[in-house]
């Protein structure tokens, strides 16, 4: 290591030390900026987990007129299971949709016993394979089902494509309200960095007078926040550890959320780092837009 | 060492020097002199490059300070040590760390900026205060850090802005007869002061300047 950057070094490490309650300010603000933003991504991905199996496990419902034979009917299932991207079909005639009806609300009994047969139509109750519902094959399937013999085709996806909407909208928002986040953590530490530049501007001053450039007099400072910045994630995501343990699985437990099969997953290894590296980006940019701001009007 | 062609410098409507030529040679000393908004801080920032020229050409050791680029600046200050009325030292650091700080920013060895810091202060009449704060030290032991910082380097030119400013009669010799030794071992010194009596008894050479005119020379009388 050349003697210069060992002068770097040993003054950043003693500036952390020398200036530690505002450099302690500047970590909290970094943590406080990576927390907001991991639970922000935390949600994002889990929505985008559970509509991305919900969108794989479309099952589409294909209804038969009232008066299409069961030998036709059982053709068709097998003209629609040669179909491309099926896995299964399975015949529901009327009796098994009546009992099935009965079995989940059985207030209903009384007024399907009112109004005798033909009240629910017998269908095919078609599971796509997995991905089939993504891209185009749902719409081919659907077109594929546009037969005389079937009144009607089920598929939810509208609901699907609703919610994905909606989902695109709140991950514009994300976006901007990850952006708002970050410049104001940008600001922040710069505020705060700023502090301890004009704490020091004897020094930096003085520096500057004997000849030290403006990369020499900024080094010591982009190491301290990169050391805030590395900090302020680790704590940043430490607390998002604690919110996901203690809230976000509790909340889902108390609300008995059965949105996903399994419960909220903590971000992935890439989502994290990538977090660690947008507090160490904060902490880089703060400082060194503090000291730029100093630089820029010292002699 | 020194050399100002027709050099005017203008803050807005206020000329603070106007119209200056000058020459000093490599080795000399020379006091600035004036009262108070003669421009001798200002002809001192434009040497140390901390102004420009609004018009003329500035040249120190050979380089044309006149659109020196910022990115330049450092490398022209190495050579060029600097001394403030009010002493400038961090009040949080050692006189020997104040000393060193010069020679940190260039990348010395730790064990050559001890040994250099040291010779250094002995020259200023330190030993023994490396270790103290500013706080603990007199006005005069004070500058006499600044002086220790600014030839730590060893500059070719030494500039002082009002080194005796702050300081009572005797400490203000003290701190003269220190940039004398340095001057006597080679170094170019330019004190901007208005101390009459201290150009009287250290009677260099003096430019005596007055709204930004130089008015008057005074030739060495050593």
């Amino acid at each position: 290591m050349s003697s210069l950057m060992g002068h770097i070094l040993r003054r950043a490490f003693r500036s952390l030390w020398e200036n530690l309650y505002l450099n302690l300010v500047a970590t909290g603000v970094i943590a406080a900026s990576v927390l907001m933003l991991g639970v922000f991504l935390m949600v994002m991905y889990n929505l985008n987990a559970i509509t991305h199996s919900w969108a794989s496990d479309v099952h589409v419902s294909a209804y038969f007129h009232q008066d299409v034979p069961v030998e036709r009917c059982f053709d068709l299932k097998e003209q629609v299971a040669a179909m491309e991207g099926v896995e299964a079909v399975r015949f529901v005639s009327e009796e098994e949709a009546r009992a099935y009806l009965v079995e989940q609300v059985p207030e209903t009994e009384p007024v399907l016993a009112e109004l005798g047969d033909g009240v629910l139509p017998a269908s095919l109750e078609i599971t796509l394979e997995p991905g089939m519902a993504r891209d185009k094959g749902l719409q081919q399937m659907v077109e594929a089902l546009a037969l005389p013999e079937l009144s009607e085709v089920d598929y939810g996806q509208q609901w699907v494509e609703r919610f994905n909407s909606f989902l695109a909208l709140l991950r514009l928002l994300g976006l901007i309200l990850g952006a708002l986040i970050a410049v104001a953590a940008v600001f922040l530490v710069a505020n705060t960095i700023h502090l301890v530049v004009y704490s020091r501007r004897t020094e930096l001053e003085t520096m500057r007078l004997v000849g030290a450039t403006d990369d020499t007099i900024m080094a010591p400072f982009l190491i301290e926040g990169l050391v805030q910045g590395v900090l302020g994630s680790a704590i940043g995501m430490v607390g998002l550890l604690a919110v996901h343990r203690w809230v976000i699985l509790r909340l889902q437990q108390a609300l008995e959320l059965t949105l996903a099969e399994d419960p909220l997953a903590y971000l992935p290894l890439d989502y994290t780092l990538s977090l660690l590296a947008v507090g160490a980006l904060l902490g880089v940019l703060g400082a060194w837009s503090a000291v730029y701001r100093f630089l820029a009007k010292a002699p | 060492m020194i050399r100002l062609y027709h050099v005017s410098k203008t803050y807005g409507d206020h000329a603070a020097l106007q119209d200056i030529n000058l020459r000093v040679a490599k080795g000399e000393f020379c006091y600035v002199t004036g009262p108070s908004g003669a421009g001798k801080t200002t002809l001192l920032k434009l040497l140390y490059a901390a102004e420009k020229p609004s018009e003329g050409k500035v040249m120190v050791g050979g380089v044309d300070l006149t659109d020196l680029s910022r990115r330049r600046r450092p490398y022209l200050r190495r050579n060029i040590g600097v001394i403030f009325q009010d002493f400038k030292l961090i009040p949080s650091r050692t006189v020997a760390e104040n000393v060193a700080l010069s020679m940190e920013v260039l990348g010395y060895p730790r064990a050559t900026i001890q040994r250099r810091v040291r010779a250094v202060l002995s020259i200023v009449g330190l030993k023994g205060k490396e270790g103290n704060l500013p706080a603990q030290l007199s006005g005069g032991e004070q500058q006499r850090v600044a002086v220790a910082r600014a030839i730590v380097n060893d500059p070719a030119v030494l500039l002082a802005d009002e080194p005796t400013g702050n300081l009572d009669g005797a400490m203000a010799i003290e701190v003269i007869e220190i940039l004398q030794a340095i001057n006597l071992r080679g170094t170019t010194v330019l004190v901007a002061t208005h101390d009459m009596a201290l150009m009287d008894r250290f009677p260099y050479r003096a430019l005596r300047f007055v709204s930004g005119k130089l008015v008057k020379e005074r030739p060495c009388r050593l």
